[in-house]
């Protein structure tokens, strides 16, 4: 634990410090050089990205996608996770497959949805044979649900994969139990293996959400840069900023904000579900 | 306190396939079960199928949209060891990802112990903290992270940057704090009677680490070391800037391919289909081997028969 | 009874232990941080005292025959998805020869996209450690330039790559704000052409491509029909449309960046505009498909007999068009020179047949090894190796000497070299990366009218004013 506490020193506290005096440089193309002795701009990038600029907007955007994107997961890890429970032939198999769309890099899962979501690609000429017109599906509005329907695709075995975990906690006798009172699926898995995945499930939409959030990659790759207004990211916003257009105080002053605005609901959540306390330690 | 545990029914059978046993167990019935397996695999097949198609196309077929090539070829799976170094790629990613997931899970199973099994002050304010880690974006961290990295190297006279092992430690400490959130709670679903057992027979801490509490965390543990592992693995930003020609990972490889450059050219459409269900072939296998593991070590008798 | 209590107990100070152990991390950790705070502010002599070294001692120590003995070179460069395999056999040529010539070892990075160079480079400059030598696309040299992290070329330092006027006079635009402070050395060039598809133009009764934009549109018009369109454009790409706009509008006299005054919201460039995506709205001159093509989908619908014209190519399309469905057919031409609306070129434009394309190369003032790096610019800028360039990835050589040579001896390369001759420089400035990003947003977030078949000017003008905005802001930003 003491070189991982020292080496989580090194690389995020140490950093994340630099980050935050960045935050309040005038840093750009012209002071990077010698950025140590930039002008210092005090909240004036903070004013600017909260005031004047885009971040709120972002903010919102981001926020909502990753939430329905988590949502959009759960019962689709739970269901895969509890189907694959149980010894057929072909479950290892089944289980690797299922991991597929997450060991996919993300920069070609964006492509290859691109490719199927442009305009005469194969989705709209596909909807289009079922008698369903669509519009552009990388721009407008409905990029919106473009990004969030290929982040869930790419996500979901991760709450699966947490699922999974959570089903082996569940004690042998629990099932004999449950046999025992002549329970159905339904109300076995409602009342009996549901309170099993709790935790982890929990657990899951935590990590998976702010991976939704923190994700650059995807939306980078699928609608490139610029982005469109409605699927312009916090990190496509901080990234365009920083590096596209020099901006690295506004940038690192963006980033921050909407750090402390996602730390609220972060903690507010982590209480709700009793993540950061011991609810089993008196089983 | 009747019974005695001994060593070797702390590793109780790990699957049961007795007719009745498994019909105890059954979590959904037959129709439902074989429902969501259709569902899911179509899911992940439809676009799957696509790439398999597109691997075996031209570019330019790619391009212009068609789902079958007008003409087939296996000719980019040849090409793609040539084009960019794939080969060294991959197993660049392997070793750096392989060990930021063993290392990560390792420290996260030592660490999650210490956190659900012992009481001390700001316990809950770092696990906070860790999450709060967590959810620092990536972009924010590339220029402070290489500035560090850089001038340690000059401080200490150590090449970080274009280093594996700088890529391993910037991965460990973005893995670490996710890892040891899912440790805590699976560990928190364990119950404590083996562990107290064993230390009433003199067992030390490491020893019930090492001879208690893994083999019942092992799904955990796979859990953990499996994101570790995507984590490192898929990481495009870091490694950009972390990495040089000899070093760079698959994922910054297979760019090459889908690049679309300034100057127009067409991006290698078939090669990057075909790089791709390459590199996600060792990863499969890797899971296919290890998944046996995300089986339970938690069954009747090892705690209460 | 008392044997359990008994371990019990034991347990309990083991327990204490343990924990204390792990508080005592904990306040290890809240001490280092506290530290680092302060390791924030010492650490300007880490960062800022190399560079302060070496460039003293270059300054001083210097003699002139390079001895690069035990020295290493490290270029960054993009990576050739196309030629791969020969670029990888072109780095062990130039790190072969140039160790037989002075000893030193070349060591080739590669990056794979545009936004990774800009990164590798940020890092780089940030850190003030990295590359000595950068192979950057001519329109990021005013941003380098203005990050004051390259050298600024001294007429030794001319010298030294063999002398300015071994190079092709029009490539050296783009190489610094006037002609005496320069950071850009031309590497090679890549001017825009039109393609066309000769077969398509024959059967209709065309003989040349027109010379104006008016003109390129009716024939275009007159080439739609039987499922071809006159004309392939990728709307959706990541680069080029905004090269539609600067030429329209530079042809019309507006350079859209003029001293420190952006021009974005300027007739000129508004008539651009909506020339362009008249193609689409009004002409219906290409297909509707195309508001969702990058260049590479113009490209291939070209390629495969589609479409007549693909303006906006270059020599590495040619890789492509060679195996494809029109490689008897296509020729190349030079992009319409007149302004949309116009007849002649107006008083003030400039006829510019592409944005001066192409690369250069830039020496990192942190380099240790700046002469050795300015003996492999020579290298790589000599004759020899431009031809070598040009033989074997079609970039177009921006050495006098092998330019006249090739123009020579590959007269179907003329329209071509006619456009590398008569390409026009994007403003030299700082804030020019931000403009090009705010002209590309107007197309990005026009896309959905575009879709719907038709732009209103009222939209069209208030995204020309927010880029406007957008360009004049990072003009005043500018020392």
């Amino acid at each position: 634990m003491i070189p991982g506490g020292a080496l989580m020193i090194f690389v995020i506290v140490v950093p994340i410090l630099l980050g935050l005096y960045m935050s309040v440089l005038t840093l750009d193309q012209y002071t990077l050089r010698q950025w140590l002795s930039a002008p210092f701009a005090g909240p004036g990038n903070y004013i600017e990205a909260v005031t004047d600029s885009p971040l709120l907007k972002s903010f919102w955007i981001s926020l909502s996608f990753a939430v329905l994107s988590t949502a959009a997961a759960v019962p689709l890890g739970i269901a895969a996770a509890l189907a694959t429970q149980n010894y057929f032939p072909g479950r290892a198999v089944m289980r690797s497959v299922f991991l597929i769309p997450f060991v996919m890099p993300s920069f070609v899962v964006a492509t290859v949805w691109r490719t199927m979501f442009q305009p005469d690609g194969v989705i709209v000429n596909g909807l289009h044979s079922v008698g369903i017109t669509s519009g552009l599906w990388l721009n407008g509005p409905n990029s919106y649900w473009t990004l969030v329907f290929v982040e869930v695709w790419a996500s979901w075995p991760f709450i699966y994969l947490l699922a999974l975990a959570g089903l082996q906690s569940v004690d042998h006798d629990v099932h004999e139990a449950s046999a025992l009172d002549g329970a159905s699926w339904w109300p076995k898995l409602r009342y009996v293996i549901f309170p099993y995945l709790k935790g982890p499930v929990a657990l899951a939409c935590v990590i998976a959400t702010l991976n939704h959030i923190n994700n650059f990659a995807l939306p980078f790759v699928l609608f490139g840069i610029p982005a469109p207004d409605d699927v312009q990211t916090l990190p496509i916003l901080t990234y365009s900023t920083t590096f596209e257009s020099f901006r690295f105080g506004l940038g690192a002053a963006m980033a921050f904000s909407s750090l402390m605005l996602l730390a609220i609901p972060l903690i507010i959540y982590v209480r709700a579900v009793k993540l950061d306390v011991d609810e089993g330690a008196d089983k | 306190m009747t019974e005695t545990t001994t060593e070797r029914s702390y590793r109780a059978p790990t699957r049961r396939r007795g007719s009745r046993q498994a019909e105890v167990t059954r979590l959904l019935p037959n129709g439902i079960l074989v429902v969501v397996l259709v569902v899911v695999c179509a899911f992940i097949a439809i676009p799957l199928i696509y790439v398999v198609l597109s691997s075996l196309n031209s570019d330019l077929g790619v391009a212009r949209g068609e789902i079958i090539p007008s003409s087939w070829s296996l000719q980019n799976y040849a090409d793609i060891w040539t084009t960019i170094g794939l080969g060294k790629g991959i197993a660049n990613s392997l070793i750096v990802a392989g060990s930021a997931g063993v290392v990560s899970a390792a420290v996260a199973l030592a660490t999650a112990y210490v956190f659900v099994r012992f009481r001390f002050f700001g316990r809950v304010t770092i696990m906070r903290g860790l999450l709060v880690v967590q959810s620092v974006p990536g972009t924010l961290m590339v220029l402070p992270v290489f500035v560090v990295f850089a001038s340690a190297g000059s401080y200490l006279g150590i090449t970080v940057i274009g280093t594996l092992w700088g890529l391993f430690l910037t991965y460990l400490t973005f893995t670490l704090p996710f890892s040891t959130w899912v440790m805590v709670t699976y560990l928190r679903g364990l119950p404590k009677e083996l562990e107290e057992a064993a230390r009433i027979d003199g067992a030390s801490n490491l020893m019930i680490l090492l001879k208690i509490v893994l083999p019942l965390s092992w799904p955990g543990v796979m859990v953990s070391a499996i994101f570790a592992f995507l984590l490192g693995w898929n990481d495009v930003i870091f490694a950009s800037v972390m990495t040089n020609s000899d070093t760079q990972t698959a994922a910054i490889a297979l760019q090459v391919f889908g690049s679309t450059q300034q100057n127009g050219t067409l991006p290698l459409y078939g090669q990057m289909m075909a790089a791709s269900l390459v590199c996600a072939a060792p990863v499969i296998a890797l899971f296919l081997i290890f998944q046996r593991y995300l089986v339970s070590g938690l069954t009747s008798g090892a705690v209460k028969g | 009874m008392r044997r359990t209590n008994k371990r019990k107990d034991s347990m309990e100070t083991k327990k204490t232990k343990f924990a204390a152990l792990t508080s005592v991390l904990a306040i290890t950790a809240l001490v280092v941080t506290a530290c680092s705070g302060s390791s924030v502010t010492s650490s300007p002599s880490v960062a800022t005292n190399p560079s302060a070294v070496t460039s003293s001692s270059i300054a001083t120590a210097t003699p002139t025959p390079i001895n690069g003995a035990g020295q290493t070179l490290t270029v960054l460069i993009g990576a050739d998805g196309k030629y791969g395999a020969q670029q990888q056999q072109w780095f062990k040529d130039v790190s072969a020869a140039f160790q037989t010539q002075t000893g030193a070892t070349v060591n080739f990075q590669t990056f794979a996209s545009g936004s990774e160079e800009l990164t590798k480079i940020q890092t780089s400059v940030v850190a003030n450690q990295g590359p000595d030598i950068y192979v950057v696309g001519t329109t990021f040299t005013p941003t380098a330039y203005s990050t004051g992290a390259f050298v600024s070329l001294t007429p030794d330092d001319w010298n030294k790559v063999g002398g300015k006027d071994k190079f092709v006079p029009a490539d050296l635009g783009i190489s610094g704000p006037t002609d005496s402070d320069q950071v850009g050395i031309p590497y090679t060039s890549g001017p825009f052409v039109m393609a066309y598809n000769t077969d398509l133009l024959a059967k209709a009764g065309i003989d040349k491509p027109a010379t104006t934009w008016d003109g390129l549109a009716a024939q275009a018009k007159q080439l739609t029909g039987n499922g071809v369109y006159g004309m392939a454009v990728g709307y959706k790409d990541g680069f080029d449309p905004w090269k539609f706009i600067w030429a329209m509008s530079r042809q019309a006299g507006n350079p859209i960046i003029s001293g420190k005054v952006a021009k974005v919201d300027d007739p000129t460039t508004l008539k651009a505009y909506q020339t362009y995506f008249g193609w689409l709205t009004t002409d219906h001159v290409v297909d509707p498909a195309s508001v969702g093509w990058n260049d590479g989908q113009a490209l291939a619908a070209f390629a495969s007999g589609k479409a007549a014209f693909f303006p906006m190519s270059t020599t590495s399309n040619i890789p492509t068009l060679k195996t494809s469905a029109v490689k008897d057919t296509y020729k190349f031409a030079l992009m319409p020179v007149v302004p949309p609306g116009a007849t002649a070129l107006p008083a003030g434009g400039a006829g510019a047949t592409s944005i001066l394309a192409g690369n250069n190369v830039v020496v990192a003032k942190y380099s240790k090894n700046q002469d050795l790096a300015f003996a492999l610019v020579k290298y790589l800028t000599d004759d020899a190796n431009q031809q070598v360039l040009f033989n074997t990835f079609g970039t177009m050589p921006v050495n006098q000497t092998t330019f006249t040579a090739v123009t020579t001896s590959n007269p179907a390369l003329g329209p071509i070299l006619d456009s590398a001759a008569s390409s026009v420089a994007t403003p030299f400035s700082g804030a020019w990366a931000d403009t090009q990003l705010a002209l590309m947003n107007v197309v990005v977030q026009t896309i959905p009218d575009l879709s719907s078949g038709s732009v209103s000017t009222s939209k069209l003008q208030s995204l020309l004013t927010a880029a406007q905005k957008t360009a004049q802001a990072s003009l005043d930003k500018a020392p």
